[in-house]
């Protein structure tokens, strides 16, 4: 509770940040989509190609893109202070001030800054998603809505503890942004079906990263009425394990923190 | 209050060798070599004290202050403040506290002044009432009112300073750390400033630990003080006794109508005195005689000196306290 009051001051005063920085604000927003529909041009051109990708068709595959952009578009619109931290805030000593407060540390940091430009990632991932969902002519029950959000939001949750976890990195060797970098982009390989990947990478993105459970598991429920107890559940049990150990890492990172000589 | 025993801090520091080879190598085997920035110090602040902690640059203050802090874990030793120890109990603890690093701000770049505060009282939870009769206190005696509006990248040094200390209190903290919170400011702002720790000290009790380059500061506020050289505790214990006990130097300064009548002055010889117990410095016309005054007496050196010179101009000064700290970083003279 209180927590979401502190959270919402903190949004209230980034919107007014948003209108003093307004064309930097644009320019994010539109470098996004710009960024978002070469990756689509992108999808046309591979399918004009060819007439489908493992047996998934050009709206299928653009359903699967566009489900992946929305647990990363939250995450990315609610903890990008991460990458800060992974980067340069405990390399710096700035991470000091966190702990001289009384909340935790990791909301602290979370909550301290939005980035609103990842609402361009987000609104893309929408349309796209509902777009080939009526191109796709998909039948949705109530259900399948309910499932498709929690899907979302535990997706989510696994963008956010690899962000986590890589970062907490940093405080036992002071930067640790290139690292989280390669984790992150491994989600890249969430926007397409796995079988079209070997086994290795098969099994790395659905059990150690689990990115596949961001996008791919859950759209093939939803497209293809694959088990759902699989393809939702698995990504709710492994977002919350994966989690926890975010969180544990965290807190030894903390307690390894050396902060810098000034 | 606060208990610190036996305490020390290590940092690992990897060895880098130099060169692209070094770095390579330094891949796959990492060198470490420990730097004790703390070294097995100790001591007590009873509530409602201020205590001067003073050192030379890297003495190992900032370190200290961290520990007390609970922002860095001490390697061996105890803290204890208010009866919590402060990395384990972070949260409860950091609640009674209150600290600037005059280094860095801790508000927020992007931030006006008077939202930053209310962002503040909200992590805090400082109730609204008391929020207003602490920031009509803060607004009075820092002198905020001019620039509570302005985004905190707009502020001067000066005010942000103040900024950063008012920030520090706002949830009437037990105890206060504050290192360097004087540092680059100009008399007017230190004086300031000053001014500022007196109050809060006086009107709440509040326990402040303070480290400063500027011993004025410390004659101002401090009644005692701890001196910390390469992180061992040099000296602990009240600042008029360290005046006294390493005070007993005086010194004399004069100008010479002729000064080639200097070389008339022969203090080693005549006077068999030198080394600690006398020292002369010239600059320019300026000459300073630093003596110990139980050597030899002020009377007998200055009938010295005139009978040897025309003096155009003395006077006899006591050694001001940044002398004697001078002094005691470069000989490392240990005291208790
Ligand atoms: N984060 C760190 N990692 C490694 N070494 C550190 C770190 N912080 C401090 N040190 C080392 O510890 C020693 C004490 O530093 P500290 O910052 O406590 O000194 P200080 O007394 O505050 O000095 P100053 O007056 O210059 O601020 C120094 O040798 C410094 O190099
Ligand atoms: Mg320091």
């Amino acid at each position: 509770m209180r927590f979401l009051r502190l959270y919402g001051t903190f949004i209230a005063l980034h919107l007014k940040k948003l209108m003093e920085y307004r064309i930097d604000f644009l320019t994010g927003a539109v470098s996004f989509l710009i960024n978002q529909i070469t990756n689509i041009v992108f999808i046309g051109i591979i399918f004009s190609q060819i007439p489908d990708l493992d047996g998934y068709l050009f709206y299928e595959i653009i359903f699967i893109y566009g489900f992946s952009l929305v647990p990363k578009g939250i995450d990315h619109l609610l903890t990008d202070n991460l990458w800060k931290v992974a980067w340069f805030i405990v390399r710096k000593g700035d991470f000091d001030k966190y702990l001289t407060r009384p909340i935790s540390p990791l909301a602290h940091v979370i909550m301290e800054f939005v980035q609103f430009d990842a609402l361009g990632e987000l609104l893309t991932g929408i349309v796209l998603v509902v777009v080939a969902s009526v191109k796709l002519s998909i039948s949705y029950t109530a259900g399948k809505i309910v499932l498709m959000i929690i899907a979302m939001l535990f997706g989510t949750l696994i963008f956010t503890s690899i962000k986590i976890a890589c970062s907490a990195i940093a405080f036992k060797i002071k930067q640790s942004g290139s690292i989280l970098q390669i984790f992150y982009m491994t989600s890249d390989f969430a926007r397409y079906p796995v079988t079209i990947y070997n086994e290795i990478v098969k099994n790395i993105i659905t059990y150690i990263i689990p990115f596949a459970f961001t996008a791919y598991y859950p759209a093939s429920y939803i497209l293809r009425g694959n088990d759902p107890v699989f393809c939702i559940g698995g990504t709710v049990v492994l977002s919350l394990i994966l989690f926890g150990f975010s969180l544990i890492v965290w807190q030894k990172g903390i307690s390894a923190y050396e902060s810098a000589g000034s | 209050m606060i208990y610190v025993e036996n305490v020390t801090k290590e940092f690992k520091k990897t060895v880098k060798n130099p060169g692209l080879a070094g770095s390579v190598k330094s891949l796959f085997h990492r060198e470490y070599e420990t730097v004790k920035a703390v070294d097995d110090i100790s001591f007590e602040v009873p509530k409602g004290e201020i205590l001067g902690f003073i050192g030379a640059n890297g003495a190992g203050k900032s370190t200290t202050i961290k520990m007390l802090t609970g922002i860095l874990t001490p390697t061996e030793g105890k803290v204890e403040i208010n009866g919590q120890i402060p990395f384990k109990n972070r949260k409860k603890y950091v609640k009674e506290i209150g600290v600037v690093f005059g280094q860095r701000t801790q508000l927020w770049w992007d931030l006006p002044l008077l939202e930053t505060f209310s962002v503040l009282k909200q992590i805090y939870q400082v109730d609204e009432e008391q929020f207003k009769t602490r920031m009509a206190f803060l607004n009075e005696v820092l002198e905020l009112d001019d620039f509570i509006k302005s985004p905190v990248r707009t502020l001067s040094l000066g005010q942000r300073m103040r900024a950063d200390l008012a920030a520090s209190l706002i949830h009437n903290p037990k105890v206060l750390f504050l290192d360097e919170p004087t540092i680059g400011l100009d008399v007017a702002v230190k004086n300031n400033i000053r001014k500022a720790i007196t109050q809060i000290n006086e009107q709440e009790k509040t326990t402040i630990i303070l480290t400063t380059h500027d011993l004025n500061d410390i004659e101002t506020l401090c009644k005692r003080i701890v001196m910390i050289d390469k992180g061992k505790i040099m000296y602990d214990g009240a600042l008029s006794e360290m005046k006294q006990q390493y005070g007993k130097y005086r010194e004399v300064n004069m100008s010479l109508f002729q000064n080639e009548d200097y070389e008339q002055l022969h203090f080693e010889e005549d006077l068999k005195l030198g080394g600690d117990d006398l020292k002369v410095v010239r600059n320019k016309e300026k000459i300073t005689v630093t003596f110990h005054s139980d050597k030899i007496s002020v009377s007998d050196l200055l009938s010295y000196i005139l009978n040897k010179t025309q003096v155009k101009d003395i006077s006899v000064n006591d050694v001001n306290i940044e002398e004697i700290v001078c002094r005691m970083y470069g000989n490392g003279v240990s005291a208790s």
